[in-house]
């Protein structure tokens, strides 16, 4: 009994000792994880919206979106949210930016692990370009009697992303109709 | 037994993947492309050197029936590190190889080397061990990653090496293409090794 | 949706959508290894069953209320290794003591299981998942099922490999191609049957 006692506690030393570094480089890791999401963000709305400035705002339900004005006045030229839906393999995250009547001005995907070859090709600009100028009800994939037309042998992803966003403008243009919380 | 016998027989003599056929579950789901062959080929290489490294060094101090635990937990803390550093600093990589980077830890070859080898060799030929099977693991993923990358995609390193003309055969980077390379790749190690 | 119908998504995805061996690229080790014989891999499929069941309970329960609570995530990997190994020694000596005859046909298989990616896989994946919604995690009763489903998919491939395997023995090969290369290709020919099944989305 004695001697198993010894075993864990030997055991027990060693998850310790590995829990303790692994502890330290988390402290070390975790805030250039966070700062580069951050600073990614800001590039990318930034590159949605040229030349605006954003200010942070939440919808009713306390999902965050900005408001991309001109620098020097308070004309709003238009808004970037992130839409997220789960695609064929992974959830398919996509930055988009809006015009003032939620036209899309541009959209970006920032976080997917789709199919190599097939899904994971939505990142491509050749897909994400067509999204520009999209009304509403455009925004369904081809196969749904919409204008986006569907990444071969991707369905799913291409709908995915379709779909995402025509929930979230509706999201953020509802909250906006009711007046918001700006 | 010498040290550079050992840095060497990883690489053809013992080639993790053609000839042991170890560590098949990264072997055939990240060769998609070179990058992420090379990048899982890194990452497991510097988890099997520091592993063999500390197991080697603690030799004497595990009771041999806790070993196995404690080599999991060894190895568990090298790929956490790998997983968080790579998360800071190579977030494409980290995010296209995903799943695997945790999976390293089952990695057969990785606890195959920490018993087999570490546990009853001193530190330098462990080192040696760690750094012949890695870059022997590296190579293999590295060249079956070429294969499905040119087929598939019809580029290297993400820079196209085909002509236009040429319709990239998708299959090749999709699942089926992954066995299916593996299967030629390994028969052809097998000719070349009767021919001898 | 109802539950019954939630359970027949999860079950229809793990099986064949999306099957661990095939698609997802996990378990394969075993997977060629103990294909050989018909009657091992049974005994290899009923195991992994076992085990996956079990770990996806127990480690739904760890993430939940040790690792999330605390803020531990970074120390996931090592946990759940950690508790699959114990979990395969403890159910080992189980079955060595309350059931000798079960121990005779998994015993083998079970210190095997450790290093089985499906098994630390499924625990990783559960904790990511989401229900047909896209919105709800998964709880502790779907992690289960999902752990049990994902087991039947690696048996029912792990079966059929075996099938074709015993009857490629008879086959004349080029020297070159025998054994594990030509395993390799069937598997190839059977990850693009399974093909067939992708892109279904019930």
């Amino acid at each position: 009994m004695k001697y198993y006692i010894k075993l864990s506690l030997i055991l027990l030393v060693f998850c310790a000792v590995a829990s303790g570094i692994l502890a330290y480089i988390n402290t070390l890791t975790a805030p250039v994880i966070a700062e580069r999401k951050a600073r990614e963000a800001i590039a990318t709305r930034e590159a949605l919206i040229p030349g605006a400035t954003f200010s942070e705002a939440q919808t009713a339900t306390g999902e965050t979106y900005f408001i991309a004005t001109k620098p020097d006045s308070d004309e709003i030229l238009g808004y970037t949210f992130i839409a997220a839906e789960i695609g064929y393999s992974s959830t398919v995250q996509t930055m988009v930016g809006v015009d003032k009547d939620f036209k899309v001005l541009a959209i970006k995907v920032i976080d997917q692990a789709e199919t190599p070859g097939l899904g994971a090709n939505c990142t491509n600009d050749n897909f994400t370009s067509q999204f520009s100028g999209m009304t509403l009800e455009k925004l369904y994939v081809d196969k749904d009697g919409g204008a986006v037309v569907s990444l071969s042998g991707a369905t799913i992803t291409s709908r995915c992303i379709a779909n995402s966003i025509r929930n979230r403008i509706q999201a953020v243009q509802a909250d906006l109709a009711t007046g918001g919380t700006q | 037994m010498n040290f550079s016998k050992e840095l060497t027989k990883g690489i053809i003599k013992d080639n993790p993947i053609f000839i042991l056929v170890l560590g098949m579950c990264p072997t055939l789901a990240v060769t998609t492309s070179v990058i992420n062959a090379l990048g899982m080929g890194f990452a497991a290489t510097f988890v099997l050197l520091c592993s063999n490294i500390i197991i080697s060094m603690i030799k004497n101090i595990t009771p041999p029936k806790i070993r196995i635990p404690v080599y999991i937990v060894v190895i568990a803390s090298f790929v956490s590190i790998v997983d968080m550093v790579m998360a800071a600093y190579l977030p494409d990589l980290h995010k296209s190889l995903g799943l695997f980077i945790p999976l390293i830890v089952v990695n057969c070859i990785i606890l195959g080397r920490a018993e087999a080898f570490a546990s009853k060799n001193n530190v330098i030929m462990s080192i040696a061990d760690a750094i012949g099977m890695g870059l022997g693991f590296t190579l293999s993923l590295t060249v079956i990653g070429i294969v499905r990358e040119l087929l598939g995609a019809g580029t290297l390193l993400g820079i196209r090496m085909t002509p236009l003309t040429y319709d990239p055969m998708l299959i090749a980077i999709l699942a089926p293409g992954a066995f299916i390379t593996l299967g030629f790749l390994m028969a052809l190690m097998n000719m070349l090794k009767e021919k001898k | 949706m109802g539950y019954i119908g939630e359970l027949f998504v999860m079950a229809m995805t793990a099986i064949f959508i999306q099957n661990f061996v095939l698609s997802r690229f996990l378990g394969l080790c075993p997977y060629l290894g103990v294909s050989k014989k018909l009657d091992s891999a049974l005994g290899m499929g009923m195991a992994v069953i076992f085990v996956m069941t079990l770990a996806s309970a127990i480690t739904f329960l760890i993430n939940k209320y040790l690792l999330i609570r605390f803020d531990l995530m970074y120390l996931q990997t090592i946990a759940f290794i950690l508790t699959i190994a114990a979990l395969v020694q403890f159910v080992e000596m189980v079955i060595q003591k309350n059931a000798p005859a079960l121990y005779k046909s998994l015993g083998v298989f079970l210190p095997l299981i450790t290093t089985n990616c499906a098994v630390l896989g499924v625990a990783i994946l559960n904790t990511t998942a989401f229900r047909t919604d896209g919105i709800t995690n998964y709880n502790f009763l779907d992690s289960v099922l999902n752990g049990f489903f994902s087991g039947v998919g690696f048996t029912v491939v792990l079966l059929a490999m075996a099938g074709l395997r015993m009857r490629m023995e008879k086959a004349e090969l080029p020297k070159s191609m025998q054994g594990m290369p030509i395993a390799l290709i069937l598997a190839g020919i059977m990850a693009l049957a399974f093909y067939g099944f992708m892109g279904f989305r019930i």
